[in-house]
């Protein structure tokens, strides 16, 4: 009956490493693991291969490579069991290693999150069932840095919007679930979005379903358990649906444009040696003092490659002041530092009595590592702007800001047919396109026959369901359904999108003026366009800065006392902003949390009058959110605390993506050809 | 009231107690000598079975049947079970009171609610050929040796998977045992087995031979706590040495000619042998004590002790526990003894009790907690009155004491007192009740359908009660012969307002009663979605199943019964009972992507939803290996969208793609392979690359490229080349469809600055400061400063000759002087 906890990033890592251990601990003597692939990077987030190692593990090997040996007797599979897919090869594997080994294997499974019951089918009739011992491993959300939880579905966007498959909404829903059971009921629930919405009705069926088995054995759920949270403001539910466009806009902060370029798995990016230099350089971070292979349990079967592992997380603290700056002022932030480093290393030079000197000598490793750190990041930086430099990068841009701003998107169809024709990569072709469609709610039917056709020849005839897929997904469709008879749901539906004319003024999505190095606004990231995703969490935790930015068109805090008088909307949840919202698609909710009154308050009573005043808005981006986004949100948290709101947001989503990881759901990889 | 330590016997230094708990505990004709007889853990039930090896009395036709008979410790018939599957080997339990039926098959039965319903499962490994000889049993799990004396273990009882262990030499076994997997280093379980001699130690990995001369051992029991082994020898000794046959400990000589029927350890420090009316206790040291009985005599050990089982009786021998010891042993000073002094000198209204409490002020607290935890383990309500009345009055002198441990205790003397009483027939001591915990004693009473009991014990510890209720209802389900809407009635007004009641448990008790209109009403009252889903495909009530699932979010469910439909429903009726739900469609859709395109393909048709019908098979068409198969495909997809007029870029794309499919395998054929799979950008960029142009512009008409794209292409293509002469061929057209920009730009960036600048004088269209820049990137200053002069810009030409050097300065001059003179001029 504590107290609510304050919810806390690094408990739940703690939590997520002690299981896992603990089940590797169940099984006794030395053990080969076999892991999935996409388990593998977030489980090296809170567990290193050393510790594994500690636990027996002797080698481990990827589910998907299928070459797990019969080196050891005992052999474990971590696996989710959520996908047939894992669920076959598994028990496939199992089935050959009965088959060529001679050793009698002792097979362990552990599914995560959970044991499924068509896993179990699936082991049955494959005939293995018998043969291993299943227990399951509650991984939900993995914290990725202290302020963001992921649940690391990597086709979370496809299973929802492609395929319309709601697994990830459930996922989602037992993940958020188990906060509240950790930490009390979210006293309010607000969203937008259809699948958003179907997201709070599961929320509040499993509280009422919670409640009804409560049951034996876990006496720490009793009512108390259920009551709304002292230390949870809300949970502001934000479906990707509603805002494709902030994820197809190339992101111009610069952790955002290290995931553009190289890609960001697990808080980590690979980047071909010869940019940073060969591994034996000192280490980069200040934190890691391991080589990269132990940051993450590597396969043993590691091919000699070229290029080379760089964490990126919040140990690094020259990092932390980066990431989220727009990438413009990166190289004059690097300098600086560089700038105060020289400066503390030729202190040195002046130190005069032995104690001075004795002072620098322990600032050195610190130096040192600030040093290393600065170089990853200075090599990092460089080779971004060779990409960044590039005629077609600043074409691609451009045609990006045009839309943004509101441009007809026709008169950007000779830009992206260039593009089209100096062959750039699909993927961003298929960006632009999408981008059109969504801010222009759809394209026209005959700009859309034209870039069929164009994409066709360019990229190949398997395109035809790369774009059939895009329109199924609601990312480009035809302005009016009637020219497709498309019966797929969701394409209708997409033609009810967002209307982003009206919400581009009400909610002042674009700025023209915008300062990188000293922002007042999160349109900052987009050097320019303000995410709507974020500007819709705004409209609910910072109403008075929104109200203020529309009624001086943003022109930062100059006339701010003119802008005083214009009555900022008070109250919670939507107010003042329904007009807006209603154009944004989807279902817009708002509910509120209760418990029965004798619950709440004994626990106002347990909590005493003092109840530390913090609190945390947990914002949950269903279908993925994007650096930048995280980036903005970083923002509007660290003004909410400057104005001492009392307000900490802590961002969860199924999983980080990028432009191309939402058109790439929807690629055929696929050619007609054997080349 | 009798002393308490009227029951105790010295055995070498040590107390033992044997308390009676029950009398008259069998009916007198039983003949208990001819039966076996297994207890349950913690006190719980007995089993006997008769041995089958004995001759018994005849009784008759109907006594011949044979049956295991469950009984509580008191006595108290609780279930007899018919039998007639077979001659058994074992029975046994587990801690959790499941019965275990052992038969010469290898066949298990696994009996978890003393009620007489059980699961079976067979042990395999050989158990059916060799044929099961004895089984020995720990708390969750047991090994049953085979007739060639392989072993076979099995760990749980949920989810049994018998494992053979590693094989034994040959030859008669003369006795067996084991110790549990909790107590071993390995920690899987090791069965010690007694061949010839010696003792081999068996695990699942290796057998270990202990090379021990004293064999054959008749006799080997394993302590609770698995670190000591007691042997009993041909001759009549019993040895106890450390488990892992490293120490001796000690040695008894029973002068016994016949082997005893038992042997057991009692706690960790005695060992029990019992012949048939006569127990020995050898405690440390080899000292021993006898006790006589007018019966047969067995033995149920236990974790702190042994329940002896007589027809007449049933008692308790334990080591008398050492708080017990000091409180009561005679001419204890210990502050406990002198504290139950001083209550009994209340009593009497004596000062002494005063002069008592003076003595031990010191240590009272002590005091207090020693009979506290006395009277915890006494049987005897007088005596733990007594002590709690002793403590409490220690309680009351001092100034500061927590009473919790005093509070806790009293209230699980009730609980113990109540169950200990004859109907109930759970006899624990204070040790046992605390190992099996409230929870699981609940879970007995419930087992015993002692639900009032249960009930009030659940309320007064304030433990969760749903589990007495629902399993109280499901009995009510079972059993009630009144109408099924009277019984719902009753069941949902005594459960109404109860948190957490199932009642998805009782309606498939219902059920499986045969009772559906009664599982279906009772149904309805489970709130959890995804609880009632799998008794209503059981019930094949498919569709709500399938709604049920949908309604509770949970995917795995939903495909679970999807399956299940699948299985059961023909193909027709299964569509469409999905197509009216679309997330069933999706879910079906999303796994048959990657399982059964063949269902698929169905389900498009019969949906009519041709454009995804074409689609497939484009997909199809895309995992063909031959050029040929895969145009049949887009044949058949081009078939299927023909009709409609909606898809007509959608079908000319399609015409397109088996043309171009066409043209590859013919260029394939004629200029070597690497064109299949090529998009037509990239076959004209391949074919400009290789130098066949004509075929180039071939492929353009026959696709209609655009002019813009081609010549984009073949300036790619060129440039990929390095074939300069053909870009400056190019160069002579008078107009290009993309300017003569990107020709700069390109032949600038492949790093040929010569060529590049032959197109910046056709850039005619861009400002002159554009093209002097251009020039520039060439590093042709002199051409760049002849563009400045013709467009007479003298800034630019200024620049240009601070980044000059050498001879271009002075040119440079000359075009400042020129273009100077002509304006003055």
């Amino acid at each position: 009956m504590a107290p609510h906890a304050l919810l806390d990033t690094a408990e739940i890592s703690d939590k997520a490493r002690r299981d896992l251990l603990q089940l590797l601990e169940g099984i006794r003597g030395k053990k080969n693991l076999v892991i999935e692939r996409s388990l593998a990077g977030p489980v090296g987030l809170f567990v290193k291969f050393s510790t594994l190692q500690e636990y027996g593990v002797d080698r481990v090997f990827f589910l998907e490579n299928d070459n797990v040996d019969a080196s050891q007797k005992n052999i474990i599979f971590l696996a989710r069991a959520e996908q047939a897919k894992q669920v076959i090869s598994v028990a496939e594997q199992i089935k050959r290693l009965r088959r060529s080994s001679s050793t009698d294997h002792e097979f362990s499974i552990i599914w995560v999150p959970r044991r499924t019951l068509v896993s179990d089918q699936i082991l049955e009739d494959t005939g293995v069932l018998g043969e291993a011992s299943v227990s399951e491993y509650a991984l939900h959300f993995i914290p990725v840095a202290d302020d963001l939880l992921s649940l690391e579905l990597d086709e979370a966007f496809g299973d929802l919007y492609l395929r319309k498959d709601p697994t990830s909404i459930f996922l989602a829903a037992k993940a958020l679930m188990l906060l509240q059971q950790r930490h009390g009921l979210f006293p309010r629930i607000i969203g937008k979005g259809d699948n958003a919405k179907r997201l709070c009705d599961l929320l509040l069926r499993m509280r009422s379903e919670v409640t009804a088995s409560e049951d034996s054995g876990s006496g720490s759920t009793s009512v108390l358990g259920l009551t709304p949270s002292t230390t949870l403001e809300s949970l502001i539910l934000i479906d990707r649906e509603i805002d494709f466009p902030t994820v197809l806009m190339t992101q111009l902060t610069y952790e955002g444009l290290i995931d553009e370029v190289f890609n960001i798995n697990s808080n980590a990016t690979e980047v071909d040696s010869s940019v940073i230099g060969a591994v034996n350089t000192p280490q980069p971070t200040p934190g890691s003092h391991n080589s990269s292979s132990t940051q993450s349990p590597a396969p043993t079967a590691q091919p000699q490659t070229l290029k080379r592992k760089i964490p990126l997380d919040d140990k690094d603290t020259l990092y932390q002041t980066l990431r989220d700056s727009n990438f413009a002022i990166v190289g004059s932030l690097l300098n600086k530092v560089a700038r105060r480093l020289q400066i503390s290393y030729e202190s040195r030079n002046t130190a005069k009595t032995t104690s001075e000197l004795r002072e620098f000598v322990n600032n050195l490793p610190g130096l040192q590592a600030e040093q290393a750190s600065l170089n990853i990041h200075t090599s990092l930086t460089e080779e971004i702007m060779k990409h960044t430099r590039t005629d077609i990068f600043s074409r691609v841009l451009e045609v990006q800001q045009n839309f943004a701003a509101g441009a007809d998107p026709a008169t950007q169809n000779d830009a992206i047919d260039e593009l089209i024709n100096r062959a750039v990569p699909l993927a961003t072709i298929l960006r632009l396109l999408c981008l059109a469609s969504s801010f222009g709610s759809g394209l026209r039917a005959k700009d859309l026959d034209l870039f069929r056709t164009a994409v066709l020849h360019a990229y190949g005839h398997q395109h035809l369901l790369t774009l059939s897929a895009l329109e199924k997904s609601g990312l480009l469709t035809p302005r009016s359904s009637s020219a497709l008879g498309i019966p797929a749901a969701g394409a209708r539906h997409a033609t009810h999108g967002t209307n982003y004319a009206a919400v581009r003024r009400s909610l002042h999505l674009f700025a023209d003026e915008v300062n990188e190095a000293d922002p007042n606004d999160i349109a900052y990231v987009f050097s320019g366009y303000a995410p709507l995703s974020v500007r819709l969490v705004q409209c609910i935790i910072q109403k008075q800065f929104l109200t203020q930015l529309r009624s001086t068109g943003g022109q930062g805090h100059g006339n701010r006392q003119a802008s005083a008088t214009a009555a900022a909307p008070s109250g919670q949840g939507w107010r003042g902003f329904e007009d807006a919202v209603k154009n944004v698609r989807g279902a817009t909710f708002d509910e509120a949390q209760t418990g029965e009154d004798k619950a709440v308050r004994a626990r106002h009573i347990l909590n005493g009058s003092g109840a530390n005043s913090e609190k945390t808005v947990i914002v949950f981006f269903l279908g993925g959110v994007c650096r930048a986004e995280i980036a903005a949100l970083r923002f509007v948290s660290r003004k909410l605390a400057e104005e001492g709101k009392g307000k900490r947001i802590l961002i969860a989503t199924t999983g980080i993506i990028t432009g191309d990881t939402v058109v790439g759901a929807s690629v055929e990889e696929r050619k007609f050809g054997n080349a | 009231m009798s002393k308490p330590t009227a029951d105790w016997e010295k055995v070498g230094g040590r107390f033992y107690r044997k308390v009676k708990i029950y009398q008259d505990v069998f009916d007198q004709d039983l003949e208990l000598e001819n039966y076996i007889v297994e207890g349950a853990p913690y006190s719980g039930a007995v089993a006997i079975y008769r041995d089958e090896d004995k001759i018994h009395v005849y009784r008759g036709t109907q006594a011949a049947k044979s049956s295991i008979d469950i009984y509580s410790c008191a006595g108290k018939l609780i279930r007899r079970i018919d039998w007639d599957r077979g001659k058994i080997k074992a029975l046994g339990w587990s801690e959790d009171e499941k019965l275990l039926v052992v038969t010469a098959d290898g066949t298990v039965r696994c009996y978890y609610d003393l009620q007489g319903d059980f699961t079976p499962f067979t042990l395999g490994h050989g158990a059916q050929e060799h044929g099961v000889q004895s089984c020995r049993f720990w708390s969750t799990g047991f090994v049953a040796l085979l007739g060639n004396n392989n072993l076979i273990s099995v760990t749980k009882y949920d989810e049994p998977r018998p494992k053979l262990l590693a094989i034994p030499p040959e030859g008669p076994v003369s006795s067996w045992n084991l110790i549990p997997p909790a107590y071993t280093l390995s920690r899987s379980v090791e069965v010690l087995l007694a061949i010839g001699q010696t003792i081999h130690v068996v695990d699942a990995s290796d057998s270990l031979d202990q090379g021990l001369q004293q064999g054959p051992f008749r006799h080997i029991g394993v302590s609770p706590n698995g670190k000591y082994v007691a042997l009993y020898t041909d001759d009549g000794k019993v040895w106890v040495v450390s488990s892992d046959f490293q120490d001796r400990l000690s040695e008894y000589n029973s002068r016994a000619k016949t082997v005893p029927n038992h042997m057991e350890w009692c706690g960790n420090d005695a060992v029990a042998l019992a012949w048939e009316d006569e127990v020995h206790l050898v405690g440390p040291n080899g000292a021993a004590n006898q006790y006589f009985y007018n019966g047969a005599v067995h033995l149920l050990a236990d974790i702190d002790g042994i329940r002896l089982l007589t027809n007449n009786l049933c008692e308790f021998l334990q080591r008398v526990p050492d708080v017990t010891e000091n409180t009561f042993k005679f001419g204890s000073t210990s502050p406990a003894a002198v504290l139950v002094d001083a209550i009994e000198q209340l009593e009497q209204k004596s000062p002494k009790a005063d002069e008592n409490i003076q003595m031990i002020r010191s240590t009272l607290d002590e005091a207090v907690d020693a009979c506290v935890k006395a009277a915890g383990h006494e049987f005897n309500i007088a005596v733990q009155k007594q002590l709690l009345k002793a403590a409490s009055f220690g309680k009351s002198v001092l100034d500061l004491y927590n009473s919790d441990d005093f509070v806790d205790m009293t209230e699980t003397l009730r609980v113990l007192n109540a169950v200990r009483f004859n109907e109930i027939g759970l006899p624990l001591s204070y040790e046992q009740y605390i190992r099996l915990t409230p929870e699981r004693l609940i879970e007995r009473l419930i087992n015993r359908h002692e639900y009032l009991l249960a009930l009030r014990v659940s309320d007064y510890l304030r433990l969760p009660t749903d589990r007495v209720y629902v399993h109280w209802a499901s009995q009510k389900v079972r059993v009630s012969t009144e109408d099924e809407e009277s019984i719902c009635r009753l069941i949902v007004k005594r459960l109404d307002g109860k948190r957490g009641v199932s009642f998805e448990q009782i309606a498939k008790a219902a059920y499986d009663e045969g009772r559906a209109t009664l599982a279906t009403e009772l149904l309805n009252y489970e709130p959890r979605a995804g609880k009632q889903v799998p008794l209503l495909l059981d019930m094949k009530e498919d569709t709500i199943a399938l709604d049920k699932a949908i309604e509770s979010g949970d995917t795995d469910l939903v495909y679970y019964v999807l399956l299940e439909l699948r299985k059961k429903l023909p193909l027709a009726s299964f569509f469409r009972t999905i197509n009216t739900r679309p997330v069933a469609t999706a879910l079906v859709e999303s796994s048959a992507m990657s399982q059964d395109r063949g269902l698929l393909k169905d389900l498009y048709y019969q949906d009519d939803r041709r454009l995804d019908g074409a689609n497939l098979l484009v997909a199809e068409a895309l995992d063909q290996e031959d050029p040929l198969t895969r145009i049949d495909k887009l044949k058949s997809a081009y078939k299927l969208l023909a009709d409609s007029k909606e898809n007509v870029n959608v079908l000319k794309a399609m015409d397109e793609s088996q043309r171009l499919i066409k043209m590859q395998d013919g260029f394939e054929k004629d200029l070597g392979t690497g064109f299949s799979g090529l998009s037509v950008n990239e076959m004209i960029f391949k074919l400009i690359r290789t130098g066949n142009n004509k075929r180039a512009l071939k492929v353009q008409s026959e696709f209609k490229v655009s002019d813009r794209t081609f010549w984009w292409t073949r300036l790619r293509a060129l440039v990929a080349k390095r074939d300069w002469s053909e870009l400056e061929e190019v160069a002579k057209h008078r107009k290009s469809p993309i300017g003569w920009e990107p020709f700069f730009n390109e032949c600038l960036s492949a790093g040929n600055p010569r060529t590049a600048a032959v197109f910046i004088p056709k850039c005619s269209n861009l400002p002159v400061t554009d093209r002097i820049e251009m020039w520039v990137k060439c590093g042709q200053l002199v051409k760049a400063g002849e563009e400045a002069l013709k467009a007479k810009d003298m800034n630019s030409l200024a620049e240009l000759k601070q980044k000059a050097t050498g001879t271009t300065v002075h040119e440079i001059d000359a075009m400042i002087r020129e273009l100077a003179k002509g304006r003055r001029g």
